[in-house]
């Protein structure tokens, strides 16, 4: 379980996450949805521990890792795509996916779990020894996800995995990302800007809009609103 | 024929010292994208340190290994306090100052402490009498060791980057700490070790290189950064074979042109020829393409 307690992000004057609360259960998904500047990414990256928190508390399975290091929290079991193509772009596919298995606690061997990557990602297989930085970016996409899960964490932070992708791809992207979900039972939080796509994979949403909560409900419900068709006139 | 080639001998020999200054430089550019300017002055305390626990009655053996646990922990001080604050903000040059502000305070604690003059370095291993003899010529065992202890730490290093995940995580943490981190790897753990490792090189650099010379002053390492620093960038900086081919590279053509031409003319025309080569490859002789597409 993954539990915020008024959660603040802020740089120097900037308050990119203004006290923020949620429970999220194992097996579930949570989609955050908001604007450009709302805060998404603060409050993902805080989450992980690459941003520091301002204020509020962050416990994960009901241990309090506010204050634990970035590396000691991917130890623990969570795991983070961050935005804007994070990936080591002179290392290859290959030895991208196992740096990011073998630092923590590892389920599966490294054999069987790159092995389960490339029945996934077939396109990986093939590109497996070409530098990850020469991928497009559809398949950069796969490799950071690939990277994010591969170590079975039961925490997962995606941020915005559909950003900048054809449909198809997207569609392949999310469809990868609600089978690791449901095969793991971890607890899994989608940032993203697509309201109606991440309200579609996910069971409940929050609204985020200049680092609050300003709605929230379960992703059938606020889907059938419409809020996702209304959200960027009201909310974003 | 016999003047070439102890001409080629002796380049090789004092390229190999080049080298190992390099393959110093090299472990910092690895995870901190750095390098220490002070590491001469790492080079230098090392081996005066060495002498002045010689000087009070310690086995030789027991002082080069306290010597070299001080500059170990001068490694992780260096790190801490000229590197890390400057990295907090992007761009920064500010560990350029800082690292060379410290090589130059350690300089004048040197002077303060041990005197400003040269002192004679002890023989540890072989006495500078001892020689060899190779296609008829006499070589220097002290150089000899030195050039395999040079090749033996590439091969070495090399082995750690490519194959241990630990060197695949130096390689990856210079690129983008922050993604370590996020994939579970003990980023801080990593630079600070990769400052004591070159620290160490560094060290036992200076110990070899005084053995050599058979005495080190303060002022002593100046120079040789300054052509360790050539020699990782003709090789490439970051590669290891690069910083060995660099530096030999550079200590064979000085030798020819001071040996054929004139030795006033060894540094000058020696770095007219490297400028040229490094017009023609950039990146040095060993560097890897980035992968760079966005
Ligand atoms: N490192 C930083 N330093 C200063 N301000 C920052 C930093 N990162 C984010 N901000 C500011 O914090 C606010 C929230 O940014 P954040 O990146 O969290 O938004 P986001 O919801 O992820 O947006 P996007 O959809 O564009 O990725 C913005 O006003 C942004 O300018
Ligand atoms: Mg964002």
């Amino acid at each position: 379980m993954l539990e915020l307690r008024e959660v603040k992000v802020s740089y120097g004057a900037v308050e990119a996450v203004r006290g923020v609360s949620l429970i999220a259960k194992p097996g579930t998904t949570t989609a955050i949805l908001g604007a450009n500047g709302a805060g998404k990414s603060s409050l993902l990256r805080t989450i992980s521990g690459v941003a520091p928190l301002k204020g509020g508390s962050i416990f994960l399975n009901n241990q309090d890792v506010s204050k634990i290091p970035a590396e000691k929290r991917a130890r623990l079991g969570l795991a983070h795509a961050m935005e804007g193509r994070r990936l080591f772009r002179q290392l290859t596919v290959e030895e991208n996916l196992r740096l990011a298995w073998s630092f923590g606690t590892q389920k599966t061997p490294q054999p069987a779990a790159i092995e389960d990557i490339y029945a996934r990602f077939p396109i990986l297989k093939e590109k497996s020894a070409v530098q990850a930085g020469y991928l497009s970016g559809g398949q950069q996409q796969m490799v950071i996800l690939s990277c994010a899960t591969i170590r079975d964490p039961s925490f997962l932070l995606l941020d915005e995995p559909s950003l900048g992708l054809a449909p198809i791809i997207v569609t392949q992207i999310y469809e990868f990302i609600t089978s690791y979900a449901r095969r793991s039972g971890a607890t899994v939080i989608i940032a993203e800007q697509m309201a109606n796509l991440a309200l579609r994979v996910s069971d409940r949403g929050y609204v985020l809009r200049r680092g609050k909560f300003v709605l929230e409900g379960e992703s059938r419900k606020l889907l059938a609103d419409g809020v996702a068709n209304s959200l960027s006139a009201s909310y974003l | 024929m016999t003047t070439f080639l102890s001409l080629v001998l002796a380049g090789v020999s004092v390229g190999a010292v080049y080298a190992l200054v390099a393959l110093g430089l090299n472990v910092t550019f690895w995870t901190t994208k750095t390098l220490n300017f002070g590491h001469g002055s790492l080079m230098m305390f090392c081996a005066m340190l060495m002498v002045y626990f010689a000087s009070q009655g310690l086995v030789l053996a027991l002082a080069a290994v306290l010597s070299l646990l001080v500059i170990a922990a001068f490694g992780i001080f260096i790190e801490r306090f000229t590197v890390r604050p400057a990295l907090k903000t992007n761009n920064s040059m500010g560990w350029v100052v800082s690292t060379l502000g410290f090589g130059i305070v350690l300089q004048g604690v040197a002077a303060k402490l041990f005197g400003s003059q040269a002192v004679a370095f002890p023989s540890i291993l072989f006495d500078s009498e001892d020689f060899v003899t190779i296609f008829g010529l006499h070589v220097s065992l002290q150089y000899l060791v030195v050039l395999g202890l040079s090749v033996f730490l590439v091969v070495v290093l090399e082995a750690f980057l490519r194959l241990t995940r630990w060197g695949q995580a130096v390689r990856a943490v210079s690129h983008d700490p922050e993604l370590g981190r996020v994939n579970g790897m003990p980023v801080n753990a990593i630079i600070v070790g990769s400052f004591v490792l070159s620290a160490l090189l560094g060290g036992a650099a200076g110990l070899l290189v005084s053995q050599i010379g058979g005495t080190v002053d303060p002022a002593f390492g100046f120079n040789l950064v300054l052509f360790g620093f050539v020699a990782a960038v003709v090789g490439g900086m970051g590669s290891s074979v690069g910083a060995l081919v660099g530096g030999i590279a550079l200590g064979v053509l000085s030798k020819l042109i001071g040996g054929y031409v004139a030795s006033a003319a060894e540094q000058p025309v020696a770095f007219a020829i490297l400028m040229l080569m490094l017009a023609l490859r950039p990146n040095g002789l060993l560097a890897q393409a980035e992968a760079t597409k966005a």
